[in-house]
């Protein structure tokens, strides 16, 4: 760099001199919780993507399937045990798995659980207990079911099988481009976080009309995202279809799961029957 | 200025920055180079105290700045205030309702007054050539000019080290021109500049000393920015650059 040439006359004085600034101590909390959030957010989607992240070891849409069925199988029975034998089961799976994905989908299962049982609760009051406990324990199985199916499960993986079930295309489509917009709107947003939190250097009078601009921002840059995408399809000779490219096959894990699941079903057909 | 002592940075299993020795002074202009992914944005967020060191120090000034220090605010505000990042995004960094209040944004929250505030905000539109956008909504400027405003934003805090990520990406040639330019009139007023950039035409211009990433996230050059760019060999082996360099300008048959 040659600075011979350089004048900087026209520069304002106060930009030649130090700032004598003393902070101030004004907490960020909405902000930097917000960055927290985001962040996990983010790295929870990166870390399916990731290249030691095989995902699920099955035949994806058999999984798919299995969880559907189980989860119809418990909403159907009237029988307490065999929702608890479904329950062990599912429980029996979890503890497989490694401790983060674990926690994760527990606390999950038991949040909603517990909310659950709150509102059964007038119910168990009045003398309802046996289907207050038996609602409560389905809810448990059915989040706990799908908190595993989800976190050991591509998101591409699982839309594939969605088309697999013949869902209609346009539906797997938005629910693919809803899971890779999360992820890129996400980023952005976290980026224009970090910007407000270096900006935010003293007492900010107007902190929530900065998250509003925020807010619109993201807003703004989805739609313009959206356009170029909608454009982008059309030069690419885009006609709606969702071209399947899965050349999976049956291992010996999915006939075991074909089994557990017809277990299952025998056990809800006896126990229906008792 | 900045002392970066065995500095290692990972996201979760994936480390970003490892082992990075570095030590910038008051008034210096570096520029970090590198192949994609190896590690300068990180390097650049960890300067501003986005994130902190997993492993090794980071001081400002001869102050360490921890994990913990940075969770104290008046600690972080003062180094945010100390240190400006022009983000390679602009849409990124641009909030407000208007160039105006997005200059003003944060003189006014120093505790300036409003005259002080209106009188920078005019000074860095003037400096920037920009003071006919004063009322325009920042998502609607050009690239170029939202880039500008960015660098107002951060300019109008005053502060010491100004940090750019890939600040002429996205730019056309004359606007590209215009910042080398403005940058070099920073420098020598006194302001540390860290840039991270892949342009290897203006590099030299924007810098005297050039820090190399490798793709193994390591400092694998620190030295001259005149001397980096003839070690071709160098460049390529950090795969900068391929077999064509020193690119030519061949007419097209």
């Amino acid at each position: 760099m040659d600075h011979t040439e350089i004048k900087v006359d026209d520069m304002p004085e106060w930009l030649l001199e130090n700032e004598n600034y003393i902070s101030s101590a004004e907490k960020d909390t909405f902000v930097n919780k917000s960055i927290l959030s985001v962040f996990k957010v983010l790295s929870r989607i990166k870390k399916q993507d990731s290249p030691g992240e095989t995902g699920s070891q099955m035949n994806v849409p058999l999984q798919v399937f299995g969880t559907l069925v189980l989860i119809l199988l418990v909403s159907l029975t009237r029988s307490f045990v065999f929702v608890i034998i479904v329950n062990v089961w599912l429980l029996a799976v979890l503890s497989m798995t490694d401790t983060t994905r674990m926690v994760v989908i527990l606390k999950l299962s038991m949040s909603i659980t517990f909310f659950t049982a709150i509102v059964m609760l007038p119910a168990f009051v009045l003398g309802n207990i046996y289907s207050s406990i038996m609602i409560t324990t389905k809810v448990f199985a059915t989040i706990t079911a799908m908190g595993l199916l989800s976190h050991s499960t591509k998101w591409s993986a699982l839309t594939q099988a969605l088309k697999r079930f013949h869902v209609p295309d346009i539906f797997i489509f938005i629910l693919d481009i809803t899971i890779k917009y999360i992820y890129m709107l996400g980023e952005f947003s976290l980026n224009m976080f970090y910007a407000l939190k270096l900006r935010s250097v003293g007492k900010n009078c107007s902190k929530y009309s900065s998250l509003a601009g925020i807010a619109g921002t993201v807003f703004l840059q989805s739609k313009e995202m959206a356009e170029d995408m909608y454009h982008a399809m059309e030069c690419r000779g885009f006609t709606g279809e969702y071209h399947l490219n899965d050349k999976s096959k049956f291992k010996w894990r999915d006939y075991l799961y074909i089994g557990i699941i017809a277990v299952f079903f025998t056990l809800f057909i006896y126990f229906g029957r008792v | 200025m900045i002392e970066l002592k065995d500095v290692c940075f990972s996201y979760s299993d994936m480390i970003a920055l490892d082992h990075i020795n570095l030590s910038i002074k008051t008034g210096e202009a570096i520029a970090l180079m590198g192949a994609n992914g190896c590690g300068k944005s990180t390097l650049l967020k960890l300067i501003n105290g986005i994130i902190s060191p997993d492993f090794g120090s980071y001081g400002f000034h001869g102050e360490e700045v921890t994990h913990k220090k940075l969770q104290d605010e008046k600690f972080s505000k003062l180094l945010h205030q100390k240190i400006g990042f022009v983000f390679q995004n602009s849409d990124t960094q641009l909030f407000c309702s208007s160039v105006y209040d997005e200059v003003a944004f944060g003189p006014r929250q120093m505790g300036v007054g409003e005259s002080e505030v209106e009188h920078r905000v005019n000074d860095c539109l003037a400096l920037l050539g920009i003071q006919e956008f004063r009322n325009r909504i920042p998502y609607h400027l050009s690239g170029g000019e939202k880039r500008k405003v960015a660098i107002a934003c951060v300019l109008s805090l005053n502060p010491e080290v100004l940090v750019l990520d890939e600040p002429m990406n996205g730019l056309d040639p004359k606007t590209q021109r215009w910042l080398v330019d403005f940058l070099k009139k920073l420098n020598k007023a006194g302001k540390t500049l860290i840039t991270s950039t892949h342009n290897l035409e203006l590099v030299h211009e924007i810098s005297n000393r050039a820090v190399l990433f490798g793709e193994s996230h390591t400092i694998v050059a620190d030295m001259l920015t005149e001397e980096l760019l003839k070690d071709v060999e160098l460049l390529k082996r950090v795969n900068l650059v391929d077999t064509c360099y020193p690119y030519k300008v061949q007419p097209y048959i």
